[in-house]
């Protein structure tokens, strides 16, 4: 049985079908061929797939599309302003925090709802924001600096 | 070397590649989309050990939408292997751990596919199965391989069986040295196999061209082994097979071993796309990738070091009995590394031990980030301080008595050049404040070091294209997963060109077009295309140069380039853009197309000459043990390295940090478990612990500089050698905390709470 999506993503109105079991991460990556989001455990438990959907970040691999009726959802797709990159895409460059990469898009948007928060983010508040985003290259060194250089950037301190 | 002596190298612009990975628009494997592509299933033996006794497609061939099913009777009758033939793509008797492929599907859809993969029937004929490579090698285990000779190797009367691979350390005499001995410590250790877990799936995309050649897209580290492997496998002549590598979302050594590392995946999806006549594409399910692909093996070390009353180490002895799986894969050459560290990387004047590798009904060994290493490093650095305890003394002070110089050798290695070791103590200790630091209650504080290889393996090459603007195309053979495509070589020809980091384009290997690699494995990529990419842009800035001299009236000798100037050196007004003799090298040689090659037969004799500059490490570390739970907590941990000279600052830093989390999570908590017939109890991310931000500690990392290596600039490998201290590292440190030391990873709250309970604490 297929149903039909009436979603916004990227701020763009998007109608599609899909079938009642599709995944969002599906939906995204085979129907409308958005690979920016990243399928990995295709369990809810990485990260790799999140994108921010009505301001929350959530694992799109263990959300159904049919739920993404009406709501607004913004992917990595979405992030830069045309070739300008968002202070956190910039950051994650900037201080060596992509090394594969795959992990990234995932990583930005969760780091985006916190910085999205505050830009004074306390160790225990990235703790909180990440810990649900795996990355297998990095042991989050270089990631905690980008979050620190964006934080900082978005808040006029660099 | 000095920094200032360079432009480029030494400093760490953003990493080449960045962009379109920040943006979502990085094309991995899994990102790729054919034509009319169907996809591929692969079916897996639902046993752990099992003869074949019948197989029928039958049902599933008649399914609406299934294109193509294929079993070993498809296939020529090829095995392939590392080191040992020992194996098929698709199994043909027998079924040796659960996850072996047997059969295959593509079909229209992913659920026609699951739906068909349910319809072949299989008929087993289960036999006994086997999981411990100890009770493997006695008499009465089963037979994994009946058609598979034991090693020539093996020593004399050895009552052994499933063994395919033996190595031997022979040092001295260490049975008179331990008779000499004031204290002898005798122990045993054991690790366990955890997955690399990268979190790009492993995947194969396959469609055969029009002219009968079969392209093949694939996550794989070593591309070049893969064609070579496919072709092999089904029978079809090499220069028909074409393998593209599409960005890698990780590898760490498991997709590092030609087809051995995901179970054969590319040739089955080549031999998909060959029967159903259109493209196929194969993405493996994270559970099924945790059963099926290769792993960092276990292995059990028993070791007996005798050491004088000063803290001299007169002889160690040992036994390693490494865990290949079901197939010999790497575990061969990995078993042999880590017998060879079990020897340790201090004088060690009289040695002996026998290392085995042991077929098992598992998953099999790949050369996963730093192979042998760490398990050998859990023993030996976990055992250094044990015998430190029993001396009274200091267990970073027991070390340096055991300090090897300039000119000494170590175990395996015949004459070492540099000795960094005892500098990156020195530094971590300082770094971790040893002797100074305060501890409360239940912490304690823990030192390890390690070592790794110099060199090993094959050279390759690297071509780079200067074009008519003076920007340079770069083929090189090793694939970019976060590391040197898009860090150290961009840096490399950009210093050598005079030109910048980002008007350097590094090409994704294409085995059609790129120079022969042999993979990008064992920390070779900086030494093998580093070195190549370097002269290949030497000798592209030679054939500039010859071109304008003419132009400059001068001497090649006496020209150099700047930001995209060819210059004569003092008269900097007489100079001629970079871009306008790439452009009349049109008329002059075609095209400025530089050629470099790393000459590993070179490096090795050099090596031979000179004595190794292999790198080396000191980790340390503060932890608090909760005696109630067992649960341990890293406070502090600094990581002290010497890789030579760092040409991308940022990207050594990040190898150490990864490989770093890397062990700390399989010293605290990654493990794959099996039950008694060899199913996989944790193949999913839920079930499968990995270490998450909140667990790791910030890796606090320090470059020594002064030990350069035989990569470009003096450089070393930096990808593997982190992997190496933390097990023991983390060890210590509960050991210093509690006085009770875990010989058995992982650190886990269940295990540390146990040997607590057990030591009556």
């Amino acid at each position: 049985m297929s149903v039909t999506v009436n979603t916004t993503i990227n701020g763009k109105k998007i109608t599609g079908r899909a079938e009642a079991a599709t995944s969002l991460l599906e939906f995204l990556r085979d129907s409308l061929e958005m690979k920016g989001t990243k399928l990995c455990c295709n369990t809810g438990e990485c990260g790799a797939c999140t994108v921010i959907f009505n301001g929350k970040p959530i694992n799109s691999c263990v959300t159904l599309a049919a739920d993404a009726e009406g709501a607004e959802i913004t992917t990595i797709e979405g992030l830069a302003d045309g070739a300008s990159l968002h202070a956190v895409q910039q950051a994650f460059i900037d201080t060596g925090a992509v090394q594969c990469g795959y992990c990234t898009p995932g990583y930005i948007m969760s780091v985006k709802v916190l910085l999205d928060r505050t830009t004074k983010p306390t160790a225990e508040d990235i703790d909180e924001a990440v810990s649900g985003n795996i990355c297998r290259c990095t042991g989050y060194a270089k990631i905690v600096d980008a979050i620190h250089l964006a934080a900082d950037r978005l808040a006029g301190r660099a | 070397m000095a920094k200032a002596e360079f432009s480029v190298v030494g400093s760490s612009p953003g990493r080449i590649g960045g962009v379109e990975r920040v943006v979502g628009k990085g094309v991995y494997g899994i990102d790729v989309m054919l034509k009319d592509q169907l996809h591929g299933g692969i079916l897996r033996s639902q046993y752990a050990h099992a003869r074949i006794v019948s197989i029928d497609t039958s049902e599933a061939r008649a399914l609406r939408g299934v294109h193509a099913v294929v079993t070993a009777a498809d296939t020529p009758d090829v095995r392939y292997g590392r080191s040992y033939m020992d194996r098929y793509i698709l199994a043909r008797t027998k079924v040796r751990y659960m996850g072996d492929p047997v059969a295959a599907v593509a079909a229209e859809t992913p659920a026609i596919v699951k739906q068909a993969l349910k319809k072949i029937k299989i008929v087993y004929e289960p036999l006994p199965v086997v999981i411990d490579p100890e009770e493997a090698m006695k008499a009465e285990a089963p037979t994994l391989h009946e058609d598979m000779p034991l090693p020539k190797n093996l020593p004399e009367g050895a009552k052994v069986k499933n063994v395919c691979g033996f190595a031997a350390v022979h040092v001295g005499d260490p049975e008179k040295a331990m008779a000499e001995a004031d204290i002898i410590v005798e122990e045993a250790y054991e690790t366990k196999m955890i997955h690399p877990q990268y979190l790009e799936p492993r995947m194969t995309a396959a469609q055969v061209e029009p002219n009968g050649r079969i392209t093949v897209w694939a996550n794989a580290q070593a591309p070049f082994p893969v064609r070579q492997e496919v072709a092999k496998t089904l029978g079809v002549p090499l220069n028909n097979v074409r393998v593209i590598s599409a960005e890698l979302g990780g590898g760490f050594g498991g997709k590092g071993s030609g087809i051995t590392s995901g179970a054969a995946i590319e040739p089955i999806c080549a031999l998909l796309a060959m029967k159903a006549n259109r493209a196929v594409m194969i993405v493996l399910d994270k559970a099924e990738e945790t059963i099926s692909t290769t792993i960092r093996a276990g292995a059990k070390m028993y070791i007996k070091t005798g050491v004088k009353k000063d803290g001299t180490i007169l002889a160690r002895t040992g036994k390693v009995i490494y865990d290949a799986g079901a197939y010999s894969g790497f575990g061969t050459q990995a078993g042999s590394r880590c017998t060879n560290m079990l020897g340790g990387w201090y004088l060690m004047p009289n040695c002996h031990i026998d290392g085995y590798v042991v077929y098992t009904n598992k998953q099999v060994c790949g050369p996963v980030r730093g192979p042998g290493g760490p398990q050998a490093a859990f023993a030996v650095e976990s055992h250094m301080d044990s015998i430190a305890a029993q001396l009274g003394m200091d267990p970073a002070e027991f070390r340096m008595k055991n300090m090897p110089k300039p000119g000494d050798k170590i175990v395996g290695v015949a004459k070492l050049r540099d000795v960094s070791l005892g500098e990156t103590i020195r530094i971590a200790k300082e770094k971790i404040g040893w002797g100074k630091v305060k501890l409360e209650k239940n912490q304690g504080i823990g030192i390890a070091t390690g070592s790794w290889i110099e060199s090993a393996g094959p050279g390759g090459g690297a071509v780079v294209k200067v074009n008519e603007d003076g920007s340079a195309t770069v083929h090189i053979g090793k694939i970019d997963m976060g590391t040197i495509p898009g860090f150290g070589i961009p840096m490399i020809v950009a210093e050598e060109l005079g030109i910048p980091v980002s008007d350097v384009t590094v090409l994704n290997v294409d085995t059609d077009a790129s120079p022969w690699d042999a993979g990008t494995v064992g920390s070779r990529g900086i030494l093998v295309s580093g070195t190549a990419s370097r002269l290949a842009a030497i000798d592209a800035r030679e054939q500039i140069f010859k071109m304008a001299a003419s132009q400059l009236e001068a001497s090649p000798d006496d020209l150099e380039i700047k930001d995209k100037q060819i210059r004569v050196k003092g008269t900097p007004a007489k100079s001629v853009a970079l871009a306008t003799i790439a452009t009349n090298a049109h008329n002059v040689i075609g095209e400025v197309i530089g050629r470099g090659y790393c000459d590993n037969l070179k490096l090795m004799a050099e090596e031979k000459a000179h004595g190794s500059s292999q790198p080396f490490t000191t980790h340390a570390c503060v932890v608090e043990v909760d005696p109630d739970t067992g649960n341990v907590k890293i406070l502090k941990y600094v990581a002290v390295h010497d890789i030579g000279f760092p040409i991308h600052r940022a990207a050594v830093e990040g190898q150490i940090e990864g490989a770093a989390a890397m062990s700390i999570g399989q010293a605290l908590c990654e493990q794959v478990v099996f039950d008694k017939n060899g199913r996989t109890m944790n193949p999913s991310f839920v079930d499968y612990l990995m270490p998450t931000i909140n667990m790791m500690p910030r890796i606090e990392t320090t470059l020594v500089p002064g030990y350069p290596g035989a990569g470009p600039y003096g450089a070393k490998g930096a990808g593997e050698i982190a992997c190496v201290p933390p097990l023991a590292c983390i060890a210590n440190a509960i050991y210093n905390a509690t006085g009770v030391r875990v010989r058995r990873l992982p650190l886990s709250p269940e295990n540390v709470l146990r040997a607590l309970k057990e030591a009556g604490r």
